[in-house]
């Protein structure tokens, strides 16, 4: 084996656009986790007797027209949508350098794209007149590349753009990914986050998949990053403004955070069954050497598989053994949010910048998220506030 | 010791199960011979559909090629995403042990993940609701086991990532692991794709117009459409090294790959972001389009995507056009599997010394202006170089690798 674990290169987190149960933004995010108030929403169309007997967070009422705009709103899914809507915040909070989009890329993260546009589909196929009497312009959703291909017609972006897909992880090997596109110089600047669709038939898989703490809700947004090596994006931009047109968020300052390593690892092989606290403990263990962060230094962890039956125990001994103890402050957005799925990540990354930025402290803090899966997947990410 | 980010990567294995035969070798022989692996569905009821051809995979017996999956407990592209990649390690002769000890994982592609398992289930939420799903067949549902089973599989630790970005996917898996062992980051990637025949994909395609009857023909003047496929590939990447070291029979090396994006239109593809993508991949290749002796063409063989290739391919060529020749003429098209089995096919051009036909070709395509040499019906033997391998997809996601002959 030749590979070693060389230090990584940071990458800068410029803005986040995100849309959750919390509404929209890292603002709302934040005041939602600290007083750990929600308000209940109503689900997503059609019909709520379409959902099985879980209790479930969907994004409060979203203003889709309003905010996209409502030309060619008709075709597209909820996915597609609620990715439009974290990427045009992120973009549109991002500190505009005027050279344009064109060189931006995106990297989304979605498991199995939207699960209720090739159901539906499908379901045309066998219960129309005729099997193919589907409608031409849904097609489309029925690829898992549909979100982002649209966000980069809608948004003019013509870099580099992947959507990749890892179950609970799928957010986690987006940052991956992006460490390579930006590392290798083959992108300048990346959108890249998650985006997860609550839907009956997701809802009903949750059900019968029994894989969930009893309680857990079934929650659904987007969180998305602009990220840029590190460096090339600190700089104000000339005209000196961080905020310029599309919706209206309030102007929040700009994200002072980077992104050191993301290591991630597979022990669903029978051959490995049963190790994955160590398998686990390797992962943060290297991740945090690549970062060259100290155990101790981390002040916060997101752990990602607090609500899973089974899992969070790993998880815990494994942050135990690579962190020297189980860490006091922990956020548990899958607690309070739901969980997100092919989000989850990127909400676990939303969560601990929200949280610092609505309680900024002298000290430069660093955050680490964990992720576990059902699946075999695991893996990590260290965040660090900028200096 | 070189540094990490200047390592070269190689492949030493190929796997294929495909219409066309199990096994790289079976693969490229029909290939060589134009034969076509395009058959009436058998996989789902075509009652009601007027083009009922696909290229299915009737004779897949994953009982017979995997060892750790189990057809009960996987989808089928999964499975055939599994069978492919343990035929690639198989044929590159590497001890599946030391496989499994390395920094190694795959990265896969795919357009509908595991869409059988969607159309059962459609089929009973239709019957008897959601609440009447099979729990067995929603833990198959997620596009992302297709890499899960080949670490599964192979018994691999390291990223198992898939990557559904739809028609391109095999290319961005390609590009991405090769990115992986170039800058050390593993040592072997498992790279492909897999996708399924089902019944909506096919629905969709002959909804759109893209459908052929009964044959494709790219770059033909009577070209139709697409006829829909399914298939797994896959390739093992390792270092030039570590393949020298161990005195592996190297196909190819992979020089380099560009990803883009159109950012115009989801279905319709865009000439100049394509040719923006060919010379990126030139430019990571360290090449210029007068080393490039042959493309593995996206070519699906509907009217508007053979044009647009031939033009963007023009765009950069100018009238020095190599040889472009689509083997979706003979397998179909593979979705998210289609450019790894254009990438498989590169690998053994270079290494065997010919050039893919384009199979069902009567009159190339006037309207495609001059100068275009599609290969027509058989194999051309030749000693290329360098090819140059595309993928386009829904999306506007444009990927294209280069591979060149190891000297």
């Amino acid at each position: 084996m030749t590979t070693s674990a060389p230090a990584v290169r940071p990458l800068t987190i410029t803005s986040a656009g995100v849309v959750s149960a919390a509404g929209l933004g890292l603002t709302a995010l934040a005041e939602a986790l600290i007083t750990g108030k929600l308000s209940d929403a109503p689900l997503p169309d059609p019909s709520p007797g379409e959902y099985p007997d879980l209790p479930l967070r969907p994004v409060p009422d979203p203003d889709f027209a309003g905010l996209l705009g409502r030309k060619g709103l008709r075709h597209l899914d909820r996915t597609t949508k609620l990715g439009l809507v974290a990427c045009g915040e992120a973009l549109h909070s991002y500190a505009a350098d005027g050279t344009g989009n064109t060189d931006t890329g995106v990297v989304m993260a979605t498991s199995t794209g939207s699960v209720r546009s090739s159901a539906e589909f499908c379901r045309d196929t066998l219960v129309r007149e005729r099997p193919y009497l589907v409608n031409a312009g849904h097609f489309p959703n029925t690829v898992m590349n549909c979100c982002s291909g649209q966000v980069a017609i809608r948004n003019q972006l013509r870099g580099v753009n992947a959507t990749v897909a890892g179950g609970q992880l799928s957010s986690l090997f987006a940052f991956r990914y992006a460490h390579n596109a930006l590392g290798s110089g083959r992108a300048r600047r990346l959108l890249v986050g998650g985006v997860e669709e609550l839907s009956p038939q997701t809802a009903w898989a949750w059900q019968h998949g029994g894989s969930l703490r009893p309680g857990t809700r079934i929650g659904e947004g987007a969180a998305v990053f602009a990220v840029s090596a590190q460096n090339e994006e600190c700089a104000e931009p000339a005209d000196g403004s961080m905020v310029h047109g599309g919706p209206a968020t309030d102007a929040a300052p700009p994200l002072g955070a980077n992104l050191l390593a993301c290591e991630v690892a597979y022990y669903g092989a029978p051959a490995h069954r049963g190790r994955q606290v160590q398998g686990l403990t390797d992962v943060i263990s290297r991740a945090l050497h690549r970062s060259a962060v100290a155990p101790g230094d981390v002040s916060v962890v997101a752990p990602g598989a607090a609500h899973y039956t089974g899992l969070r125990h790993i998880e815990q001994r494994a942050l135990a053994a690579a962190l020297g103890s189980v860490p006091e402050r922990q956020v548990r957005i899958g607690d309070f949010l739901g969980e997100l799925y092919s989000a989850h990540g990127a909400f676990q990354l939303a969560a601990l910048l929200a949280l610092w930025q609505a309680e900024p402290a002298a000290e430069r803090r660093t955050g680490l998220v964990t992720s576990l899966a059902p699946d075999g997947n695991l893996g990590c990410l260290v965040v660090r506030e900028r200096a | 010791m070189p540094e990490p980010s200047d390592r070269r990567v190689v492949v030493t294995g190929l796997g294929a199960v495909s219409s066309l035969g199990i096994g790289a070798d079976d693969f490229t022989a029909a290939i060589r011979a134009g034969r076509s692996g395009v058959s009436p569905v058998r996989s789902f009821d075509t009652t009601g559909f007027p083009h009922v051809y696909a290229g299915e995979v009737p004779d897949f017996d994953p009982g017979s090629l995997l060892d750790h999956v189990r057809p009960d407990a996987w989808g089928r592209s999964s499975q055939l995403a599994a069978a492919a990649a343990r035929l690639a390690v198989t044929d590159s002769a590497l001890d599946p042990e030391e496989l499994s000890r390395s920094a190694a994982g795959s990265i896969m592609g795919t357009t509908s993940g595991e869409s059988t398992v969607v159309q059962s289930l459609t089929e009973q939420w239709t019957t008897r609701g959601l609440k009447g799903l099979d729990p067995r067949l929603v833990g198959q549902l997620p596009a992302s086991r297709i890499a899960g089973a080949v670490n599964y599989e192979l018994s691999l630790t390291g990223d198992a990532q898939t990557i559904p970005t739809a028609c391109s996917a095999s290319n961005y898996a390609l590009g991405y692991a090769y990115d992986l062992v170039r800058s050390g980051e593993a040592d072997f990637m498992l790279a492909g794709g897999a996708d399924s025949v089902n019944r909506y994909t096919h629905a969709g395609f002959y909804r759109l117009g893209a459908l052929a009857e009964s044959v494709c023909r790219p770059f033909d003047a009577g070209r139709s459409g697409i006829i829909t496929a399914e298939g797994g590939v896959a390739l093992l990447l390792e270092t030039l090294d570590h393949a020298v070291e161990r005195g592996a029979r190297i196909y190819a090396e992979v020089l380099g790959y560009a990803v883009n994006c159109d950012a115009k239109h989801m279905v319709h593809p865009d000439p100049h972001s394509i040719s923006a993508c060919i010379r990126a991949a030139h430019d990571s290749a360290g090449i210029t389009s007068d080393d490039v002796d042959y493309i593995c063409a996206h070519g699906t063989g509907t009217p508007t995507n053979d044009a647009t290739e031939v033009a963007a391919v023009r765009e950069v060529f100018g009238s020095a056009m190599p040889p472009i020749s689509s083997i979706k003429s003979m397998i179909g098209h593979t979705m998210g599997a289609a450019s790894g089995f254009g990438a498989l096919v590169c690998c053994k051009a270079l290494a065997e010394g010919f050039l893919p036909p384009t199979a069902n070709v009567e009159l190339t395509d006037p309207a495609l202006g001059p100068g275009v040499d599609c290969v027509p019906n058989v194999a051309r033997p030749a000693q290329p170089k360098v090819a140059q391998n595309h993928g386009f997809a829904f999306g506007g996601n444009n990927a294209i690798t280069i591979m060149g002959r190891v000297v």
